[in-house]
């Protein structure tokens, strides 16, 4: 097993897939690792619709100009905007999805898959698709397959990290 | 199969071929709204490459179409190395297509 460190690092978006389907076992530890997330107030404001259909993920990309390849598995990250409004605050909901999110991509590296997150879709025609309630409001789209790419990692940007005030850069 | 089937099944197939890439132009405009400017651009070329592989699949594009779709296919992700190349690599392919219409 990686350490958890070489796999936040060596994490990639990968968006060329081999065509192979994903085994369901995976798909399902993904969705584990999401609902472990952090979660504000654990109000869990979170829904997740795993696309395997090869006909519904076609049907998906068409409307998703951010998906270039056909991937195995699609992942819809939702939000319940009924639990987010209960919660108070519904923006807060934003970043437990992100933590969710997060969670499958490095869970998805850990199993030898490649993903991508996808917000370049049209949120609208997706509820269509798959029958959304108009209160679970899909937020991203997690791509999922057997990586038939190797990106180099790309540059990170200096001058972000400082310790105690704003621009000590010496800790 | 008779001839005139074989012609309505193709024909269906590109109506299916046109429709998703309307699909896919339409949803690109209406995301182009909340999105960065350099995606416009690439949406754009985007649309073009899967427009060339449609007439590839139903044999109507020609070998200058399909030799610029590899290009557009090879160059298109140079949206993420900034503006500066991106530009260049558009430039590039109108130098191409205006040629190519010089000639026709």
């Amino acid at each position: 097993m990686s350490s958890i460190f070489d796999v936040i690092k060596k994490r990639r978006s990968i968006r060329r897939f081999q065509r192979r389907a994903i085994e369901d076992e995976k798909i399902r530890q993904l969705l584990e690792a999401a609902i472990w997330a952090p979660s504000a107030g654990n109000h869990q404001p979170w829904v997740f619709i795993a696309v395997r259909d090869p006909k519904s993920i076609e049907k998906i990309k068409v409307v998703s100009p951010g998906i270039f390849d056909i991937p195995a598995a699609i992942i819809v990250v939702c939000r319940d905007m009924r639990i987010a409004e209960k919660a108070g605050n519904p923006e807060l909901s934003i970043f437990d999805i992100a933590m969710a999110s997060q969670n499958m991509l490095l869970m998805a590296y850990e199993l030898g898959l490649g993903s991508c997150p996808v917000k370049s879709f049209n949120q609208k025609a997706i509820q269509v698709l798959l029958d959304l309630p108009e209160h679970i409001v899909p937020e991203l789209l997690i791509t999922l397959g057997y990586p038939a790419e190797e990106p180099s990692p790309r540059e990170r940007r200096d001058g972000v990290i400082f310790f105690e005030k704003y621009g000590h850069k010496q800790g | 199969m008779a001839e005139n089937e074989n012609r309505d099944l193709k024909n269906r197939d590109l109506k299916d071929d046109l429709f998703e890439l309307i699909c896919f132009m339409l949803s690109s405009a209406r995301g182009l709204m909340d999105e960065p400017k350099a995606y416009g651009p690439f949406r754009i070329i985007d649309s073009v490459s899967r427009l060339i592989s449609i007439l590839e699949k139903h044999q109507l594009a020609d070998d200058f179409l399909v030799r610029e779709k590899k290009k557009i296919e090879e160059g298109k992700y140079s949206v993420m190395d900034g503006e500066d190349k991106f530009r260049e690599f558009l430039d590039g392919l109108m130098v191409d297509f205006a040629e190519e219409l010089k000639k026709r």
